[in-house]
C-alpha cells in the first residue's frame, strides 16, 4: 500500500517537475523579445501565458527629440492631426511632437496674452487639443489657470479660480489635467476635490462640477450615514462623512462625446473607471463587480501590490487603454471592457518602467497600432508597436462590435489558432455561428466560453430546430408508447382476472401446492392401505413414557 | 391487511406522507439495505445536480473534481443526522432505534433525489426562459422531502406535533456539534502525526548522523 502511495506521489512531482519545466520555456516562445511574461486572463479568471499584442519598438528621451533632456514629463497627448504634445513640467514647457515620434515639430514655452502682454507656463501638468477648433487646453498648475491658446501660442482665454459661490473660496485652484467637448465645455480635474471635475462653459464661466465618483455602499458607509441622520447638528459637526474618492485623470472619446474618468486611489474599488455621458451618468455603473487591472492583487512583504491607474486613453477605435503605476502594466480594452492585451512591466529594460512613476499613455492608429508610455522619472517615453497577433485581434474585435459577427468569423478563428487562450474569441466565434444558424457549433464554442447566455440562446434555436426536424420520429414514439401502454393495460387486467377467477374457485392457488397437495394426498393414501394391518402405536407410547419417567425424576 | 413487500413499502410511505410511517412501523416494515441505496442514490444525485447538468442552467463543473464534498452532503451529512436525532431522542423519550431512524429517515430522501434527477435531465430539454419548470420541480422534491422527513421523525418516535419540532431543532444543533467534535478530532489527529512523523524523520538524521 506504502509502496504504491510512494509511486503514485512520485509520478505526481514528475508530472509536476515536467510542467514547471515546460512552463518557463512556454513564455519565453511566446514572448523573446520582451522583458516580461505575456498574459491573459481566461474564464476562470486565471493568469494565463498569452501571445503578445505589442512588443516594445524603442524607448525616446528629449535627447533623442533634440529638445534636451526631459524633466517629470506629466502628461501625452495625441491631437486629430497624429501630432504628439509632451508636457515637460519639470522645464515648464510643451513639446509639439511629429506623427512618427522622431523629432520636436514646436516648442511651447511663452505666450502672448489677449493684453499684449508675455506669460510663462509654471509646471504644467496636463494638455489637450481640440479636434474641431485646433485650440490647445494647458492646466497651468502652479499659476493656477488654465490656458486656452492658438497653435502660434496666442492666449485666447485665460481661465482662473471661479468666484462663484459654488466653488470653495478656500480652495486654491491647482488644474492637474483638462479637455474639452465638442460644445467648448472645459473640464479641469483639480486635486483638492471629490466632487469632481470643474467645468467652464465656451466663455470660461464656471458651470459646476461634473462626474463625480460615487461611495461605495460598504457597510460601515451606510452606518455612518445612519448615525449621521440621528445626530445633533452639534455632534454632526464632529463625525466623519462619507466622501468619494476623487478621480484624477480622464480623456474624451471626441466622436461620441463620453468622457472616461480614472481613479488612483487604492482607497475604493468602485469607480474606478467610469465612461461618464454628458448628462453625468456613469455608463459603466452595471459593471460595479468589475475588476480594472490586475484582477489579484499580490502580497509581498507586508506590501500590497495593486492596480493603480494613473491615467487613461481611449484609441481611436474606442479601445479602453489604461495605465498601472504600480506594476507599469498597460491594460488595453475594447469598448465594451473586455481585455484585450496586458504590455509592460517595471524595470530597467525598453518595456519596463519606474514604479509608481508613469505619468501617460497614448494610442495612435484606426486600428491602435501603437501605444506610447510617459515614463516621469526616466524621462523617457516607450513606444509599443502591434504584432500580427494585435493586428488581428483588433481586427476582430472591431468587426464584432460592430455587429459582424460573420465577417469577424475568420480573424477569431486565426485567433484561437495563435493563442488557444483567448477567451473572446470563442465567444466571437459562437455568435457567428449563431448567425449563421449553426447552431450546434455556436453551443460548443459558448461553453468554450463560459458564456451561458449564449448557450441558452443557441440551445433554444437548437432545440426547435430539432423537433422541426423530428417531428415525424417524435409523433410516431409517441403513438408507439400509447398503444403499448394500453396494451399492457389489457393483458395486466386479463392477468387479473384470471387470479381472481382462479381464487373464487375452490383449486389450490398454484400449480406448485396443487401438485404437492396431490402428491401428499396419493401418500396418505399410500401409507394408509398397509396401517390397516399393522397399526404403527408402538413409538409413540414409547416417548410418552419415557416423558413420564423424566416427571418421576423430578420429583 | 398491509402485507407488502419491501418495494412496495417504499412506494407506499412515499405517497403517504401523513399514515405512511405509522404503517411502516406498525408492520417492522423497511430495511437498511435500501437505506444503504437510497444514501448511494443521493450521492450520485448531488453529483449530477452539479456536473451533468444542462449548461444553461449550472455553471461549467470545476476543471478538477473532488468526491470528498459529495460523500460529506450524503453520507457524513446522514449519519450526523441519524446520530444527533438518536442522541436527542434517546433523551427526549423517543421510542425509536437507531436502526428505525435510519431506514424512515432515508426513505424520506427519495422525493428530494428522485427530483434531482428530474433536474438533471430536464436541464437539457429546456432554456432559461423556462425555468420555472425547473425550479418548480426542485422545490416540491425539497419541500416533499421535509414533509415525510417530519413525518418519520414523527413516526419514529411516535411523538406528538410540538416535540417532533423541537427535536428536529435540536438534531439540527447536535448534528454542529458532531460535526465540529468531528473536525476537531480530526486536526487533532493530524497534528498528532505530524508530531510522531517529525520525531521519526528526527531519529532517522541523527541515525544517519
Amino acid at each position: 500500500m506504502k509502496k504504491h502511495t510512494s509511486r503514485f506521489m512520485r509520478s505526481v512531482l514528475a508530472a509536476g517537475l515536467t510542467l514547471t519545466a515546460a512552463l518557463p520555456m512556454l513564455s519565453l516562445s511566446a514572448s523573446a523579445d520582451e522583458p516580461y511574461d505575456v498574459y491573459n486572463y481566461n474564464y476562470l479568471g486565471e493568469a494565463v501565458p498569452s501571445q503578445a499584442g505589442y512588443l516594445a519598438e524603442r524607448s525616446v528621451s528629449g535627447l533623442d527629440l533634440g529638445a534636451g533632456a526631459l524633466n517629470s514629463p506629466s502628461d501625452l497627448f495625441k491631437d486629430h492631426e497624429d501630432f504628439f504634445y509632451l508636457v515637460d513640467s519639470g522645464n515648464n514647457r510643451i513639446l509639439k511632437i511629429d506623427s512618427a515620434f522622431t523629432e520636436v515639430v514646436q516648442i511651447y514655452e511663452k505666450f502672448t496674452m489677449p493684453d499684449g502682454s508675455e506669460t510663462r507656463l509654471k509646471n504644467p501638468k496636463g494638455v489637450y487639443v481640440s479636434p474641431d477648433t485646433g485650440l490647445i487646453y494647458i492646466a497651468d498648475n502652479e499659476n493656477s489657470r488654465a490656458l486656452i491658446c492658438n497653435p502660434d501660442g496666442s492666449v485666447v482665454r485665460e481661465i482662473t479660480k471661479p468666484e462663484s459661490t459654488v466653488y470653495d473660496q478656500q480652495l486654491t485652484f491647482l488644474p492637474q489635467k483638462i479637455l474639452c467637448d465638442n460644445a467648448g465645455n472645459v473640464y479641469i480635474v483639480l486635486n483638492n476635490t471629490t466632487k469632481g471635475a470643474a467645468m467652464f462653459d465656451a466663455e470660461g464661466n464656471f458651470i459646476g462640477y461634473y462626474g463625480a465618483n460615487s461611495v461605495a455602499k460598504t457597510a460601515a458607509v451606510i452606518a455612518n450615514h445612519f448615525w449621521n441622520a440621528i445626530a445633533s447638528e452639534q455632534e454632526k459637526r464632529y463625525r466623519a462623512r462619507s466622501t468619494p474618492t476623487a478621480f484624477d485623470n480622464f480623456d474624451i472619446d471626441s466622436v461620441k462625446g463620453f468622457i472616461y474618468t480614472s481613479t488612483s486611489s487604492g482607497s475604493s474599488d468602485t469607480d474606478i473607471v467610469k465612461k461618464v455621458n454628458p448628462e453625468g451618468y456613469n455608463l459603466f455603473d452595471y459593471m460595479s463587480n468589475f475588476v480594472w487591472g490586475d484582477l489579484f492583487s499580490t502580497w509581498y512583504s507586508g506590501t500590497s501590490y495593486k492596480t493603480k491607474i494613473v491615467d487613461i486613453d481611449i484609441g481611436d477605435d474606442g479601445s479602453i487603454n489604461c495605465l498601472d503605476a504600480t506594476t507599469g502594466r498597460v491594460f488595453q480594452y475594447d469598448k465594451e471592457a473586455s481585455l484585450l492585451f496586458i504590455m509592460g512591466t517595471v524595470g530597467d529594460q525598453v518595456g519596463a518602467f519606474t514604479a509608481g512613476n508613469v505619468a501617460a499613455v497614448e494610442t495612435k492608429g484606426a486600428g491602435c497600432e501603437n501605444v506610447y508610455v510617459l515614463d516621469a522619472t526616466k524621462g523617457t517615453v516607450t513606444v509599443f508597436g502591434q504584432t500580427v497577433f494585435g493586428q488581428i485581434v483588433h481586427e476582430a474585435t472591431t468587426l464584432y462590435n460592430g455587429g459582424y459577427y460573420e465577417e469577424a468569423l475568420d480573424p477569431w478563428l486565426e485567433v484561437l489558432k495563435r493563442d488557444g487562450n483567448y477567451r473572446r474569441a470563442y465567444l466571437g466565434i459562437a455568435s457567428a455561428y449563431y448567425n449563421m444558424g449553426n447552431y450546434k457549433d455556436a453551443m460548443d464554442y459558448a461553453k468554450k466560453a463560459d458564456a451561458s447566455g449564449r448557450y441558452n440562446k443557441a440551445f433554444e434555436r437548437y432545440r426547435s430546430e430539432w423537433l422541426r426536424d423530428n417531428l415525424t420520429w417524435i409523433l410516431i414514439v409517441i403513438v408507439v408508447l400509447v398503444i403499448g401502454v394500453i396494451v399492457l393495460k389489457r393483458i395486466l387486467r386479463r392477468k387479473q382476472e384470471a387470479a381472481l377467477a382462479a381464487a373464487k374457485a375452490p383449486a389450490k392457488d398454484s400449480w406448485v401446492e396443487q401438485a404437492v397437495s396431490a402428491a401428499l394426498q396419493h401418500k396418505e393414501e399410500a401409507e394408509h392401505a398397509p396401517q390397516k394391518a399393522k397399526p404403527a402405536e408402538e413409538p409413540a407410547s414409547e416417548t410418552a413414557a419415557d416423558a413420564a419417567d423424566g416427571a418421576e425424576t423430578k420429583q | 391487511m398491509m402485507d407488502l413487500t419491501q418495494p412496495q413499502w417504499v412506494k407506499h410511505v412515499v405517497f403517504h406522507p401523513f399514515e405512511g410511517f405509522e404503517d411502516l412501523r406498525w408492520k417492522k416494515g423497511g430495511t437498511l439495505k435500501y437505506t444503504a441505496i437510497i444514501i448511494v442514490a443521493l450521492f450520485f444525485a448531488l453529483i449530477a445536480y452539479d456536473r451533468w447538468c444542462g449548461f444553461q442552467f449550472r455553471p461549467l463543473p470545476d476543471a478538477q473534481f473532488s468526491v470528498v464534498p459529495y460523500i460529506m452532503r450524503s453520507v457524513v451529512y446522514f449519519l450526523a443526522w441519524v446520530l444527533g436525532n438518536w442522541a436527542i431522542c434517546t433523551l427526549l423519550d423517543g421510542e425509536g432505534s437507531m436502526k428505525n431512524i435510519c431506514i424512515y429517515s432515508s426513505y424520506a430522501l427519495i422525493p428530494y433525489i428522485v427530483s434531482t434527477f428530474i433536474n438533471v435531465v430536464l436541464s437539457h430539454v429546456l432554456v432559461q426562459a423556462e425555468q420555472v419548470f425547473f425550479s418548480t420541480v426542485y422545490y416540491v422534491g425539497l419541500i416533499w422531502t421535509a414533509l415525510l422527513l417530519f413525518s418519520a421523525i414523527k413516526a419514529v418516535h411516535q411523538y406528538s406535533f410540538t416535540k417532533t419540532v423541537v427535536a428536529i431543532v435540536l438534531t439540527l444543533a447536535a448534528m454542529l456539534v458532531i460535526l465540529f467534535l468531528a473536525v476537531l478530532f480530526l486536526s487533532l489527529f493530524q497534528k498528532v502525526y505530524v508530531f510522531f512523523y517529525s520525531l521519526y524523520t528526527e531519529i532517522l538524521y541523527r541515525v544517519r548522523v
